[in-house]
């Protein structure tokens, strides 16, 4: 479904992301493991095309220089140079890291915001979906999105994310600062998605134990580059992963 | 084909002259040292350059005057974040400070200024004290109100001379000492304030901009060096102000115009902000620009705009910071 070719990016002279490929079938849910500066949010925001945004910025205020090479073929379309937005109407959706959600909105408000690209009808039906995935925010519905836990500011910017109908739904580092049961939820949760809706996910996290078992293909990147890749199962057997990513 | 991309690096000598090294040779000192050089060499010669036209003379003077209110904007908003419209505000207090010291108390000139600037600082600083607690837009607002607010209350009340202004200031003693006495105020804010920032005190204003909850955590009083940012700026800024009512001979109600608030802006905008040389690049740039514009009778306000909404969109990094890195790095296509 989304194909990214040789993707490179420099940071002015710094290369963030070295010759990737990635592949995400449709339907899948694909994994992205690396540490901290491995490119994983590079990455996400090179797919989801806020690159393009950032490097226009930093050009405005003559900041470092920002080139992106490669292809991003999104069901058969090349779409490298596409905008964010217009990424967003295709249906790529990023659901950002440190959550970003708007923290003087009401949960309600926010899912609302997230609904902007829909119709009225799909738009109730997605707001039944979350509550229905997302019991938490049910509960809090009226409350203003700063007032929430780590925990259930993440389920709110899932939630947001799905508002959008998504085709390809991104999340980068969903389970940043969570406790194990809130990362269990949520592991859930994505799962859940991927079965109820047929969404193609791509999940970038540092330690990959919770996510591992519901991940169908996954790749390790290291320094910018993909070093490795495969099921799962093949991630877990491997000795060099496991003792970087899963603490074993 | 497109698999090239544009390298900026570091000129060789620039990582040189970076250490103690920078001292090894000539070339390399003159490095550093020449653009230093240069600027200062023609600021300088240009009294007895314009000596010529005597007419350019009177607006190099003023030039230096916004000069010295860019620097102080530049270094509030860049260095301590407090969004600063006052400078008509301080231009009015230096202004009547001057006046009442000059042709009331009868102190020389050359003297009167500077207790002016320094005598309006604390006027600003303590006025402008219960406003330091907003932030952003809101502090704008504020020191935006101030000129406005004296304005009307001399209008109405009557003090100081009322709308009339008060007269009979000394001007300044020989064209020489006029131009030459401003410069070298405005190169010592520049360069003080260039190496203030760079200072513990510096350092922890612009930890106040860019983090203030942190640096309260710190056990530091940020109102307090909020505060002395404010008195730097009204101190650099009441300078001008004092200068500009000697040049005039004058201390009225036009000195809290509004173009001192909004041109200082416009030259920080166009220098380039957080240099505080580009303050004063900016304003060399509008003064002169709006006096050719002259021509244009009541045209020139739209090409004015014109010009400055074409910087802000072409170059809104400024001109000092591109300048700065054209000196430093050079470009190259590279194969990737």
């Amino acid at each position: 479904m989304l194909e990214a070719v040789n993707l490179m990016v420099f940071y002015e002279n710094m290369l963030a992301l070295n010759n990737i490929t990635i592949n995400c079938s449709k339907g899948k849910i694909t994994g992205v493991f690396g540490s901290n500066s491995a490119g994983k949010s590079t990455l996400m925001h090179t797919l989801s095309g806020i690159m393009l945004d950032i490097k226009k910025k930093e050009e405005m205020i003559g900041g470092e220089k920002i080139s992106i090479f490669g292809e991003i073929i999104y069901e058969g379309n090349e779409i490298s140079m596409l905008k964010p937005h217009e990424r967003a109407r295709a249906g790529i959706v990023l659901c950002p890291e440190r959550r970003r959600i708007f923290p003087e909105s009401t949960v309600l408000e926010n899912l609302k915001i997230g609904s902007y690209l829909t119709t009225k009808k799909e738009k109730e039906q997605n707001l039944d979906y979350v509550f229905n995935i997302f019991p938490h925010l049910k509960a809090h519905a009226n409350r203003q999105g700063g007032f929430l836990s780590g925990g259930e500011q993440q389920m709110l910017a899932i939630g947001r994310a799905l508002m959008a109908n998504p085709k390809l739904l991104m999340l980068d580092e969903p389970l940043l600062g969570l406790s194990p049961l809130y990362q269990k939820i949520v592991v859930n949760a994505v799962k859940e998605i991927k079965e109820t809706r047929g969404l193609t996910i791509v999940i970038t996290e540092q330690y990959a134990r919770p996510v591992i078992p519901i991940i169908d293909y996954g790749y390790i990147i290291e320094n910018g580059s993909s070093v490795l890749e495969g099921t799962g199962d093949q991630l877990m057997d491997n000795p060099d992963v496991k003792s970087a990513y899963f603490g074993v | 084909m497109e698999n090239k991309r544009i390298e900026r690096i570091d000129r060789g000598i620039k990582v040189r002259t970076e250490g103690i090294y920078s001292i090894v040779s000539m070339r390399e000192m003159m490095y550093i040292a020449g653009p230093r050089i240069i600027f200062l060499g023609i600021l300088f010669l240009l009294p007895l350059i314009l000596e010529a036209a005597p007419y350019w003379k009177r607006v190099m003077n003023i030039m230096f005057i916004y000069s010295l209110l860019a620097i102080s904007f530049d270094f509030l908003a860049n260095y301590t974040g407090l969004v600063c419209l006052g400078g008509a505000f301080f231009i009015g207090i230096g202004g009547y400070a001057t006046a009442i010291l000059n042709s009331v108390l009868h102190i020389p000139v050359l003297l009167s200024i500077p207790l002016a600037a320094i005598i309006g600082a604390v006027v600003c600083t303590l006025l402008l004290l219960p406003c330091l607690q907003l932030r952003g837009v809101y502090f704008a607002i504020i020191t935006l109100m101030f000129p406005l607010l004296f304005t009307r209350v001399i209008e109405a009340t009557n003090i100081l001379g009322g709308t009339n202004g008060i007269t009979g200031l000394e001007s300044i003693p020989g064209h020489f000492t006029e131009n030459y006495y401003i410069m070298i105020v405005a190169l010592i804010a520049l360069f003080g304030l260039r190496r203030f920032v760079n200072l513990d005190a510096g350092l922890v204003m612009r930890g106040v901009k860019d983090n203030e909850q942190s640096i309260r955590a710190s056990g530091i009083n940020v109102t307090w060096m909020k505060t002395q940012a404010v008195f730097i700026s009204s101190l650099i800024g009441c300078f001008g102000g004092a200068y500009l009512a000697h040049l005039y001979v004058w201390a009225g109600l036009s000195l809290f115009a509004l173009d001192f608030s909004i041109i200082p802006i416009a030259a920080v905008a166009i220098g380039g902000g957080g240099t505080i040389f580009g303050a004063i690049a900016g304003s060399f740039i509008l003064v002169p620009l709006s006096e050719f514009l002259r021509f244009f009778g009541s045209f020139r306000i739209v090409l004015y705009c014109i010009i400055l909404t074409a910087f802000i969109v072409f170059k809104s990094e400024g001109i000092m910071t591109y300048i700065t890195r054209k000196y430093h790095q050079f470009e190259r296509w590279v194969d990737v």
